[in-house]
């Protein structure tokens, strides 16, 4: 129970709870659509997806300046490729989180004569942005590990002596993919944070893809994806070394 | 915006910013509501407000856990008083949460069969109960306190003083005046105890707002 009280202490702890119940409903709410289940059920369901989702709108609302104050700190990053893609993902979250506050407005009542379609897809934009480029600052460094793996590997004298065997250029492509591929599986094994972050990634990829209507899936597709990167996301909370570091 | 930043991370912070956004807003429409032209400026208030609360309310699912905590953890305190009050205090806030939870089930619709009005008197009572303990617990402190104080002065012929203790000892405590003056003092030296007393204690005592106005934290939603 001490664990609950830390971990729930932290605002944002409490908002990916809520995203996980959000999606899970979204989820549930497909299944039980294929299944047959009655108007009233999904209808409920449906309500406290909504519920859920202007509650962490509320939640969210000083995001904006969170995601600010990150991109002036990755700033100041070493390496030329991690401060780009970090600060335009931070900056572009930022947007994300801009647009996500006028949609509360409107929702709530404030500003009715917001355009709920433009802002979400608007919103729905900026987020997609972000996650291309936390997916390309994922791709450099795994980029970097393999490239040191592979420095490794062949000052110890590695598998080149196979490659030089095979006569057949297609069998050379392939033996390379195989070399390549179990490179790439080494290091995320060794590497859990970047591995977790790929994923989670990966999984919110759809969401906006589906939303924006450039990859349609089905709802509960969109919902695993989105229960998925939550509980990445929670347990990066829970352990603060699963998360990827700057 | 590093300190607005850090502080809004705490979920605490971002809670009472809420709530000082619905308070605010319910005493504004409170004042609008009468005005000639101020229709749609109250209507708005009354759904920002309405917003916040909704917020707030799926916002305290869980906080049960933390009142249990506290609970356990006040059970551990030496002195029997505040051992007492604190931690029937945090009972009864745990108690509170979960009518506010139960409230809030209705309000999203999951269990559109449950009695609001009376789940909500049990959390006004119990928000109410929680409360009173805290008062009472601070009472105890400034009781305590005040007889430190009027203990320092009978032994203080033969010790150096220190400048607060001579500040104290100034006062004699035989006149209504002087026993206030005594007791803004040590207020004045302990601001959590201040702190603590006074915001119980505007909500039990704001003058001029109904017992039901008070209430509306604990309205549902539609």
């Amino acid at each position: 129970m001490e664990t609950w009280v830390r971990f729930s202490a932290q605002s944002q702890a409490k908002e990916r709870v809520f995203r996980a119940a959000q999606y899970a409903c979204a989820l549930v709410g497909d299944a039980l659509r294929r299944n047959g289940a009655g108007s009233g059920v999904l209808d409920g369901l449906r309500q406290l997806e909504a519920h859920l989702s202007l509650g962490r709108k509320l939640l969210r609302l000083g995001n904006s300046a969170e995601a600010l104050e990150a991109a002036k700190r990755a700033i100041h990053l070493s390496d030329m490729v991690l401060r780009f893609c970090i600060t335009l993902g931070h900056l572009n979250r930022a947007m994300y989180f801009a647009c996500d506050n006028v949609l509360w407005a409107g929702k709530a009542g404030l500003v009715p004569t917001v355009d709920q379609e433009k802002w979400s897809q608007r919103s729905f934009r900026y987020y997609l942005f972000a996650l291309i480029v936390n997916l390309s600052r994922d791709a450099y460094e795994i980029r970097i590990l393999m490239e040191r793996e592979a420095g490794g590997k062949r000052a110890k004298g590695g598998e080149n002596g196979r490659l030089l065997q095979a006569d057949n250029g297609l069998q050379q492509l392939g033996l390379r993919l195989q070399v390549q591929l179990r490179l790439l599986l080494h290091v995320l094994r060794s590497n859990p944070p970047l591995l977790l972050d790929v994923v989670k990634n990966t999984c919110d990829l759809f969401i906006p893809l589906d939303k924006l209507g450039l990859y349609k899936t089905s709802p509960g597709f969109v919902g695993l994806c989105g229960l998925t990167s939550s509980i990445l996301s929670i347990l990066t909370i829970l352990h603060p070394w699963l998360k990827l570091k700057p | 915006m590093e300190a607005f930043v850090d502080f809004t991370n705490r979920s605490q912070g971002r809670d009472q910013l809420f709530r000082a956004t619905q308070y605010t807003c319910m005493l504004l429409s409170y004042l609008l509501e009468h005005k000639a032209d101020k229709e749609k400026l109250v209507m708005k208030l009354k759904q920002l407000e309405s917003s916040m609360s909704s917020g707030r309310k799926m916002f305290r699912l869980g906080n049960t856990v933390h009142a249990l905590v506290a609970a356990r953890r006040t059970t551990q305190l030496p002195d029997v008083v505040p051992r007492f009050c604190l931690t029937t205090s945090n009972l009864t806030r745990a108690l509170y949460f979960i009518c506010d939870a139960v409230l809030w089930l209705r309000s999203v619709g999951l269990q559109p069969d449950i009695d609001k009005e009376k789940w909500r008197n049990w959390a006004t009572k119990c928000y109410y109960s929680s409360l009173l303990m805290n008062l009472a617990r601070d009472w105890y402190e400034i009781s305590w306190r005040l007889e430190q104080a009027v203990q320092k002065k009978k032994t203080k012929e033969n010790s150096s003083w220190d400048k607060e203790d001579q500040e104290l000892n100034c006062l004699k405590c035989d006149s209504l005046p002087s026993f206030l003056l005594l007791l803004f003092q040590i207020l004045k030296r302990h601001p959590p105890l201040l702190l603590d007393m006074a915001r119980p204690t505007n909500v039990i005592t704001e003058p001029g707002i109904t017992f039901k106005e008070i209430c509306e934290p604990f309205r549902t939603h539609r």
